[in-house]
This record gives C-alpha cells, sequence and structure tokens, in this order.
C-alpha cells in the first residue's frame, strides 16, 4: 500500500509568502511536488468559495499563507 | 363606592388595609388551595390569585377566586394582557363577574421567556393601561372596549393597579402611576418594598403630583424566607432592590448554628424574614398616602397571619 | 431591509433528499446585504452541497443563478430557461422571493433555503436588529422615533414595564429596554410632556391582525 500523499494547494500572499516561495525557488530549495501554489495579490483575497472549489476539485488541504 | 367590594369598604373608610396572596397549583388539585386559603382567612381583607405568574400554567385566577368565594374569602383575582386578547379578557370578566368577584388586578404579564412555555405565542393586544382603561368603561360607562354598549348587568370591578417604584427610570415611575390613575385605577398594589427611604421618596413625588387622594396605594411587602433568597432577589431580579442591610442580617441570623442543624438555622432565617417583614410594614406605615400592605407570601402562607399579628393589624376590621 | 439567515446545512439536504437537480437562486436585494442568499452564499452553500452529497456516495447536480430582486417577475424572467434542466430549486431569497418564484413557475417547486427574521437594520458589522414590525400604523411620531411595538419585548405602548432596570429589558441582558431608550430620547427632545398621556389601545386592524394586507393604488394601476 502506498504511503497517502496529501494534494495540498497554498493560496500564497504576493508580498510575503509568494516571495518566499520565489526566493526558495531562486535558492534551488526543494519542495514537495505534492504543493502547489495559487499566487494571490493578498491572502485577503481569499475567500470562502475559493476553498471550497478547491476541496471540491479534490485536494486534501488547503494553506493560505500571508 | 364604586363597588362595594371588602377591600373598597376598608379603604374607603379610612383603615389600613392587609391583602395577602395565593399562587394557585400547578395541577388541578383543589385542596391546595383551600389549605392555603384556610392559613390566610381572617388576616387579609383580599387575596390577590396569581395569574399563570412568571408565565408558568397554573389553575387559572378566576376559577380560583370562585373556590374563595364559596369559603367566604374575598379574591382580587390578576388579570394579565399576556395570554388574552381583549375579546377572552372581557368575556373572562363577564364571567368573573357573574361569580361575584368584585376586585381585578389589571397587569402587562411576566414575558413568558422565562416561563415553562418560553415557545408559547403571546398576545399583548393591550397594555396595562389600556386593560385598566377597558375595565373602567366596561364599568362606568357600560361599555365594550370597541364602543358597544352592554346592555344588562356591566361587570364592576374595583380596579387595581401594579406599580414598581424601583424599576428605571426612577424619575418616571410617579408620572406612569399617574397615567394607571388617569386610565381608571382606583387602588394600587406595589411591587415588594425593601428600600424604604427610596419608596419613602416615591411616594412624596406621588403626593407631589396630587395622586393621593385618587388612589389607594398599598405598599408590597414579602418575608424573606433564608439568606440566599435575599441574596437572589438582591442581584438577580430586575426591578427588585433589596438593601444590603437585609441580605447581611439573613446572613447573620444563622450565625453560630452549625450547617448540619437545618431545622435550627430554617427556624433561625423565617424568625428573621418575618420580623423584617414586620418592621417594613411598621416603616412605610408612617409613609403619607401608605393606604396598606399587600404581603406576597407565595407558597410560605403561614408566614401570613404572623405577620398581621406582629404588625399589629389584627383583627381585620368588619365593614 | 428585510434580514434572513440560512437554514442549516442538514435541514436543506433533508429538503432536498428527494430531488437530483438542483438549481439554487439567489436575490440580490436585501439578503445579498444581510450576507444571507446573495451570489456568494449560492456559491458557497452549491459547493457544500456538491460535496456533501458526493461524500454521501449520491452528488446531486447543483446549478447556481442569482437574480436581482425574487420577489418580482420581471427580474425572475431572466432564469426560466434554467428551470427546465432541473428537479427542483432551492431559494436563497426571503419568504417573498419563494413564494413569488412558487407563483411565477407554478410547475416547479421552489424550496426556502433561509429563514426570513425580521425587518432590520445593520447597527454594526454582522450584527442585524429588529426594528419593525409593519404593523401597518406607524407611532414613531409619538415615541421619539424608536418603536416600541417591534424593540418592547411586550410591545407595550406605555412602558416601561416593572421589569426595566439599568436601561435593559427584563427577558435578557443584553437586549435594550426600549421604552427607556423612548424616555432618554424624548428627554432629550424637551418632550417628555408627550408621554404623560395615556396611549390608547392600539387598533390591529392595520397589522396582521386584520388578515393578510394588500394596496392597491389605482393611480398606478394600468388597467382599471
Amino acid at each position: 500500500m502506498t504511503e497517502f500523499e496529501p494534494q495540498i494547494l497554498a493560496f500564497a500572499c504576493h508580498y510575503c509568502a509568494y516571495a518566499a516561495a520565489d526566493l526558495a525557488g531562486s535558492m534551488r530549495l526543494q519542495y514537495p511536488p505534492n504543493v502547489k501554489v495559487v499566487h494571490v495579490p493578498c491572502s485577503g483575497r481569499v475567500d470562502i468559495i475559493h476553498i471550497l472549489r478547491a476541496f471540491e476539485r479534490g485536494v486534501d488541504g488547503v494553506f493560505v499563507a500571508g | 363606592m364604586k363597588v362595594g367590594s371588602n377591600l373598597e369598604k376598608i379603604l374607603t373608610a379610612g383603615y389600613f388595609a392587609a391583602t395577602g396572596e395565593l399562587g394557585p397549583p400547578k395541577n388541578a388539585d383543589p385542596e391546595v388551595i383551600r389549605r392555603k386559603a384556610e392559613i390566610l382567612k381572617g388576616h387579609v381583607d383580599a387575596v390577590n390569585i396569581t395569574d399563570n405568574q412568571t408565565a408558568v400554567v397554573r389553575m387559572s385566577s378566576i376559577s380560583v377566586g370562585i373556590m374563595l368565594l364559596n369559603m367566604g374569602i374575598e379574591p382580587t383575582i390578576q388579570m394579565t394582557c399576556r395570554d388574552r386578547n381583549r375579546i377572552a379578557i372581557q368575556s373572562d370578566l363577564l364571567g368573573a363577574a357573574a361569580f361575584g368577584i368584585k376586585n381585578l388586578l389589571c397587569l402587562s404579564g411576566d414575558h413568558q421567556r422565562f416561563g415553562n412555555h418560553p415557545m408559547a405565542k403571546n398576545v399583548f393586544d393591550l397594555d396595562s393601561m389600556g386593560l385598566l382603561r377597558m375595565v373602567r368603561d366596561m364599568r362606568d360607562a357600560k361599555k365594550f372596549q370597541c364602543g358597544e354598549e352592554i346592555k344588562g348587568p356591566a361587570p364592576c370591578f374595583f380596579i387595581g393597579a401594579a406599580a414598581n417604584p424601583f424599576a428605571d427610570p426612577f424619575e418616571f415611575r410617579p408620572y406612569r402611576l399617574a397615567k394607571k390613575v388617569a386610565a381608571g385605577a382606583d387602588f394600587v398594589q406595589t411591587q415588594i418594598v425593601f428600600n424604604v427611604p427610596k419608596f419613602r421618596e416615591y411616594m412624596q413625588r406621588v403626593g407631589d403630583l396630587g395622586l393621593l387622594d385618587k388612589v389607594y396605594i398599598l405598599a408590597g411587602v414579602s418575608p424573606i424566607r433564608t439568606a440566599g433568597a435575599a441574596k437572589y432577589m438582591a442581584t438577580q431580579v430586575p426591578g427588585m432592590d433589596v438593601p444590603e442591610e437585609y441580605v447581611r442580617r439573613m446572613e447573620d441570623a444563622v450565625k453560630g448554628i452549625p450547617k448540619e442543624d437545618k431545622a435550627a438555622r430554617k427556624a433561625a432565617w423565617e424568625e428573621e424574614g418575618i420580623r423584617i417583614c414586620v418592621e417594613i410594614i411598621q416603616r412605610v406605615r408612617e409613609i403619607p398616602g401608605v393606604a396598606g400592605v399587600h404581603i406576597m407570601a407565595i407558597e410560605w402562607e403561614e408566614a401570613v397571619p404572623e405577620i398581621v399579628k406582629r404588625a399589629g393589624l389584627l383583627p381585620r376590621p368588619q365593614v | 431591509m428585510i434580514v434572513a439567515e440560512q437554514k442549516s446545512l442538514d435541514e436543506i439536504k433533508t429538503m432536498l433528499a428527494p430531488y437530483q437537480k438542483v438549481l439554487i437562486v439567489g436575490c440580490g436585494t436585501c439578503v445579498t446585504v444581510c450576507f444571507a442568499g446573495g451570489e456568494k452564499e449560492v456559491a458557497i452553500l452549491a459547493s457544500a452541497l456538491r460535496m456533501a452529497t458526493g461524500l454521501e456516495g449520491n452528488p446531486k447536480q447543483i446549478m447556481e443563478a442569482t437574480v436581482q430582486r425574487q420577489c418580482e417577475y420581471e427580474y425572475n424572467e431572466a432564469i426560466a430557461d434554467k428551470l427546465k434542466e432541473v428537479d427542483v430549486v432551492l431559494s436563497l431569497a426571503c419568504g417573498i422571493g419563494v413564494q413569488t418564484m412558487n407563483e411565477q413557475f407554478p410547475e416547479m417547486l421552489t424550496l426556502p433555503g433561509l429563514n426570513t427574521t425580521f425587518l432590520g437594520q445593520p447597527t454594526e458589522q454582522g450584527v442585524w436588529v429588529e426594528r419593525c414590525q409593519a404593523c401597518g400604523n406607524c407611532v414613531l411620531a409619538t415615541t421619539g422615533g424608536i418603536c416600541p411595538i417591534a424593540r418592547c419585548s411586550k410591545s407595550l405602548l406605555n412602558g416601561p414595564c416593572g421589569g426595566s432596570q439599568g436601561g435593559k429589558c427584563e427577558i435578557d441582558p443584553d437586549v435594550p429596554c426600549a421604552w427607556q431608550q423612548i424616555y432618554d430620547r424624548m428627554k432629550a427632545l424637551g418632550r417628555l410632556e408627550a408621554l404623560l398621556e395615556v396611549a390608547e389601545a392600539k387598533d390591529w386592524r392595520t397589522s396582521r391582525d386584520g388578515g393578510p394586507r394588500k394596496i392597491v393604488r389605482e393611480d398606478l394601476r394600468l388597467e382599471k
């Protein structure tokens, strides 16, 4: 049996979390491929409906970073 | 003399009146009523019978009133606006009058929120002021509330109203009493008085409005049964004003009595409660315009004979 | 405005149990501004229902629409076509919208997704309070602009009753005593003498007690 690998959707704020993810990329740091990043102008833009739609489409967890 | 009830005769003759109160049972047992009424008989001039007080279903005020009439005790039935519209109230009052009931206390009624049927729909078609005016017009103008003439005997009640001198806004309370008098109140029974100085101030203002010649004011009194009850009334009951002094006296009453000796503690509390009640009666009696006392000892009717005796209110005058 | 609250997801699921294709119809007026049944709430409820029914192994088809004002036929016409594709409509409008839909589209059942709560006002973000009972004979002129019918727990016309203490109503320390508010306001207006008159018993015929109400404006009607 394969180990459960959750699919995570991360909403990342342009000014901090996304910048951090960008920096991680420049530094060639690895992060797991089952985290998908959605770039948002501000974490305040993230609405309940975005989270619900993510779950509807099959993700196992939502990560809001800002 | 408007009606000729015993209570009205006592008051118009200038005697200091004493009325009692009886809470009907939460069942159909007539024996409870007979037992309680027997205790009050001869000790008070009339007995109020509550109308589903605190919005808890109880035997109807009018039916208990009829039982009291049959026992030779004068009832004062209570009528609230919470459960009946003007049609039902007038209908019930026609019946009450037909049975010979002569005193009626008109109330808005406690909200059902704290009763045993908080899910009930309330009525409040009239408020207490509208109720007073309606029963006065039924008596004096022989008219139903709609204006239609009452052909044949109209219901004649000695009309009472309630007043709470301790509710807010204090400065408006005497004016609200004036409105009740204008609406038809012949007598008033007040909320339980513990804060005598505040009540004196209220009575002064009522006098300043020229109301003392127009309405008989009976000060409400009640014996406190335990220190816990004193504390509860002081802190938890909206519209009650119990000075700290009485809470302390009730607490002190059981000092030195071991907690296990429940009978002795109960006796000490009851003695102090009755003593405070008698003191308050004597103090309110000195206030100009106080025409009597309304003693509320619901579920402790046994205290009433002792209170009226110690307050020097016996024997009750025969009028 | 009309203030409403969404029914629980459980109750909605039970109502929808016999149906497979559901159209949720929001309303863009009162229930949008009280965050109960606007476009956004429709989307959230639709998503929640798709997931909930999916998890239970019987995913329903949930469609979404929002009209500008569900209590008027003209606005509802816009979704007439969508009704052909579904088994039932779940309305997120007030009770008026639900009834308009049922009347306008009699072949389709429209169910209520909201509880219509009261006529009120948002007093702060996220808080709505009742202000009017539509009694049909406004008394605000005599009470300093504060309604005793809607805001006094006993709808007294001659308050405050003996249960008023510290500005609060006896039924709940969180409920302000409307009559204390009326008193304070009349005092501030220098009009306390108006409270000295006994207010007459109200004629409730103009209220719901007189039967369902109707207004006919002949000057506005197209056919007579």
